[in-house]
């Protein structure tokens, strides 16, 4: 059982002043009575599990997705999202995991066990058949996205790659996460091609998952195993003061915050440099603009030089990060791209949860202010560019997005890589022999 | 490069962004997290009590002189204040948030209706049934008006818990009002369990639980003005106002607001924010800003908290609007010290803690360490101790301002709106005049 410590998350309570503005904006409360609202769940609960209380949290806790979106709006910095994942990791310990929540953290393994044989693995999930019973016995709604295993993971393209790879004294390390590694290797690669097209090498180390979906789903100890394996083998490229890049938001954010902090690992040295050597790909991009140092050999994306509508989500992970919103100040220098941002406040998947077969309905309920959005942003645009997606840095989030509006979704590292001629954004891979 | 940095996304944030972009300047928002606008009542305040004073102020224009010479006000004037009051009414009421004073929606405030003058308050109504006076308000708000001696029935909306109709009917008996309460069943719209404002607001969005609502309302009250809870639909405010008119006996229904969350603060907020989209201006939420560098005179950049390194926010002019000990601009710490967070600019403020607060709660001088906050010039630029401005740079606005106590003097959205105008304005002129080379 994970030890329980006065935190800074706990200890952010005390400057709640029940102002509300949390529930006001909290998506899963709006749609579910299920979840009385981040105020109840986290501030005001918590202060029943300080020590000497009673501690354990009731049940509704684990309808909060995590989404995190009462952070960002919580005028006094109350850490509301942390205390509510804190109080479901001491459900956990008290009462067991199920198995689908003990699968759903396990991402990378999954992913593992797929991508030995990927089509036989996609042919046996992806029938109504399976489905069915995943729902029946496991809990995965019959409904939500998942991913489909790709024919090559992502290493193995590196390795294929090998001899076309930049050698450069100027060298970034890569961290792609396990739905990059495993089901859109192609995000990998633009995010290689773009790193290169700047001059960069790109070094791709061993590494495991994150284990954010372990913290979501209140595994704390297996989540710090998975946290300190990656420190250890990460240290060395940070001692030589390479900056770790990914393009998946949500990894990015547990390598900077939410694996230091809900672990209570805040004071150690391994964990802090990872902490700060951590880059979103998007922000570490803005800061080479910064510098001058973006090429801007970008091209407008529709061939006949039609306007390129795009719909761009910043999904809540990506929110967490506080960085702003950098894919846009990028994106933006495209000739022809309209882009339109989304100000919806979370696409509902939130990692995992959308997954659960009690929480598919809420997720999709939470989602359509945003498949709202993207409707109206496309209406009468149908005939402006060959091509049609929306953009969102995050997997589950373009998985959910795909679902709720039929469109296809890319990373915004794919648009970018389109416009720098090195990818095929339609297809999804690269051009020029990669 | 962005011309103005603006801190702070409360009223008076978003309207110093929005008055910049308008006047042609690139800006972006930050701040910590939404503006207090949501704990508001959505009405514009301008000043309800003078310093000291028990009786509400009529008239606010003819009230300013009266004010101490320091007062943000004073450094105004009432014709600057005017400006800026009809230029945010303007652009609200343009953007389909009608917004009255006593004399009508008549923007200059000319004589309009009631005979009131230019500069006159009203008396509305508070969630507790006390007498709040107003400036100006959305036009649903502003039908509450005291002034109007026609008998009232405040309709409650049972299951409901943050509204208290028989309390509000019974305060303002012992005002000498005409009121009685009443109540419509809530369960008749909605099987929710939460019923917070904001929830019964977007249910009250829809057409159907509209036309319910209108039905049960018209039942319910005689010949009377019809007063409700300020739950009257997020999005589609104007539509169900106008359908509880058409279905009431004396076409007088008027909004009361509640405890927070506030929707009439929240219609504001959203409408702002959106006027702000339309002008790509961003304005980033979560993004709290802790520290900062300057080369003598000059701000070169502010830098906000995020899950790792700090982010810089670079531009050619920055905007303080992170708002007073409540909105989190002002910090009252345990030593006594009370200090500005982001640039830790002089604070006029009681130093030790036994001074901060009077024994009476609700002492009618208000409280020392409330009227505490940032001094300024007549442009809106901190000054230092010596009173020459402490950057070159920097402006100020809103409640973080010292020398006004806008709980106190009711004048909270006031000061908002005037001084966050005068300091976008200031700052346009200081952007688009660089200063003269020093020699």
């Amino acid at each position: 059982m994970h030890t329980v410590s006065l935190h800074s998350a706990g200890l952010s309570l005390d400057a709640c002043i029940k102002c509300n503005i949390c529930t006001s904006y909290c998506p899963v409360s709006q749609v579910t009575d299920r979840f009385p609202g981040p105020k109840y769940a986290a501030p005001q609960s918590e202060r029943f599990r300080q020590i000497g209380q009673p501690r354990s949290p009731d049940a509704s806790v684990d309808y909060c997705s995590g989404c995190r979106v009462c952070n960002e709006v919580c005028p006094t910095g109350v850490r509301i999202a942390e205390i509510n994942a804190r109080a479901r990791a001491q459900m956990v310990a008290e009462q067991g995991l199920s198995l689908r929540n003990r699968l759903l953290g396990r991402n990378e393994l999954l992913g593992k066990v797929g991508s030995l044989a990927p089509r036989l693995a996609n042919f046996l999930l992806h029938n109504r058949l399976a489905r069915r019973l995943a729902a029946a016995l496991f809990g995965v709604a019959e409904q939500a996205p998942l991913p489909r295993w790709h024919a090559e993971t992502f290493t193995h393209w590196l390795l294929r790659t090998n001899s076309n790879r930049l050698r450069s004294e100027r060298k970034v390390v890569y961290f792609h996460g396990c739905a990059t590694q495993h089901y859109e290797p192609f995000v990998g690669m633009a995010t290689v091609l773009v790193l290169e097209h700047l001059g960069y090498e790109v070094i791709v180390p061993p590494q495991n998952c994150c284990g954010l979906p372990l913290l979501s789903n209140g595994e704390f100890g297996a989540a710090e195993q998975y946290h300190r394996r990656n420190v250890e083998r990460l240290t060395t490229y940070i001692e030589a003061g390479y900056p770790i890049l990914g393009s998946s938001t949500s990894c990015t954010l547990t390598l900077k915050e939410e694996a230091p902090e809900l672990l209570d690992l805040e004071g150690d040295a391994g964990v802090q440099a990872l902490k700060f050597a951590t880059w979103d790909i998007f922000e570490w991009l803005r800061a080479r603009q910064e510098q001058a140092d973006l090429p801007a050999d970008m091209k407008p994306l529709d061939d006949a030089g039609q306007p390129f509508v795009l719909p761009y989500h910043a999904p809540c992970q990506l929110r967490a990060h506080r960085i702003g919103k950098p894919a846009l100040d990028i994106l933006s220098c495209i000739p022809g791209l309209e882009l339109r941002e989304s100000h919806a406040r979370c696409c509902g998947i939130a990692g995992t949860y959308g997954y659960k077969v009690e929480k598919y309905r809420i997720a999709m309920d939470v989602g359509a202010e945003l498949f709202d959005f993207v409707a109206t942003q496309r209406a009468g645009t149908e005939a402006s560019s060959s091509f049609a997606c929306t953009a969102c840095d995050s997997e589950t989030c373009r998985w959910q997005l795909e679902h709720g509006t039929g469109l296809p979704s890319r990373h915004p590292i794919e648009i970018l890589a389109a416009a720098y001629g090195l990818y095929d954004l339609q297809a999804r891979r690269p051009l020029g022999g990669n | 490069m962005l011309d103005l940095l603006v801190i702070g996304a409360g009223l008076t944030g978003l309207f110093a962004a929005y008055t910049a972009a308008r006047s042609g300047l690139r800006v972006r928002v930050i701040a910590k997290g939404m503006g207090t606008t949501h704990w508001q009542a959505g009405t514009i305040d301008l000043l309800g009590y003078l310093p000291g004073e028990q009786r509400p102020v009529a008239n606010w224009a003819e009230a300013v002189p009266e004010l101490p010479a320091a007062h943000p006000y004073r450094l105004l004037g009432a014709d600057a204040i005017r400006t800026a009051v009809v230029e945010f009414q303007r652009l609200v009421s343009g953007a389909g948030l009608p917004y009255e004073s006593a004399a009508g929606s008549d923007l200059a405030g000319t004589p309009g209706r009631s005979g009131w003058r230019d500069g006159g308050n009203s008396l509305l109504i508070s969630p507790v049934g006390a007498p709040r006076p107003v400036y100006l308000a959305p036009a649903a708000q502003q039908q509450a008006n005291l002034a109007d001696v026609r008998p009232m029935v405040i309709v409650g909306l049972s299951g409901m818990t943050d509204f208290y109709p028989a309390l509000i009917a019974e305060n303002l008996r012992r005002q000498g009002h005409r009121a009685r309460s009443a109540s419509v069943p809530l369960d008749k719209l909605t099987t929710r369990r939460d019923k917070s404002p904001l929830q019964l607001a977007r249910l009250l969005d829809q057409p159907a639980a509209q036309a319910r609502l209108a039905e049960m309302v018209a039942d319910a009250a005689a010949d009377e003005r019809v007063g409700l809870p300020a739950v009257l639909g997020l999005r589609s405010h104007a539509r169900i106002c106008a359908r509880l008119q058409e279905a009431t006996a004396s076409r007088a229904v008027f909004e009361i607001p509640t405890l927070p969350p506030s929707v009439p603060g929240m219609r504001l907020d959203t409408t702002l924010r959106e006027l702000l989209a339309g002008l790509g201006v961003r304005v980033e939420t979560g993004m709290e800003a802790r520290g900062f560098r300057a080369d003598g005179r000059r701000i070169q950049w502010v830098e906000s908290e995020t899950g790792s390194r700090p982010l810089r926010h670079s531009a050619r002019s920055y905007l303080l609007a992170t708002g007073g000990i409540l909105g989190g601009g002002i910090l009252g710490e345990r030593s006594g010290r009370v200090r500005e967070v982001v640039f830790a600019l002089p604070v006029t403020a009681p130093g030790a803690r036994s001074q901060w607060l009077r024994p009476l709660f609700l002492d009618s001088r208000g409280h020392p360490v409330f009227q505490g906050g940032v001094a300024v010039d007549a442009r809106f630029q901190p000054l230092d101790e010596s009173g020459a401005p402490v950057y070159d740079n920097l402006w100020a606005a809103g409640a973080v301002l010292a020398h006004t106590d806008p709980i106190r003097e009711r004048s909270r959205e006031g000061i908002s709106i005037a001084t966050a105008y005068a300091a976008a304005k200031a700052v346009a002129r200081a952007v688009s005049q660089p200063p003269a080379a020093v020699n």
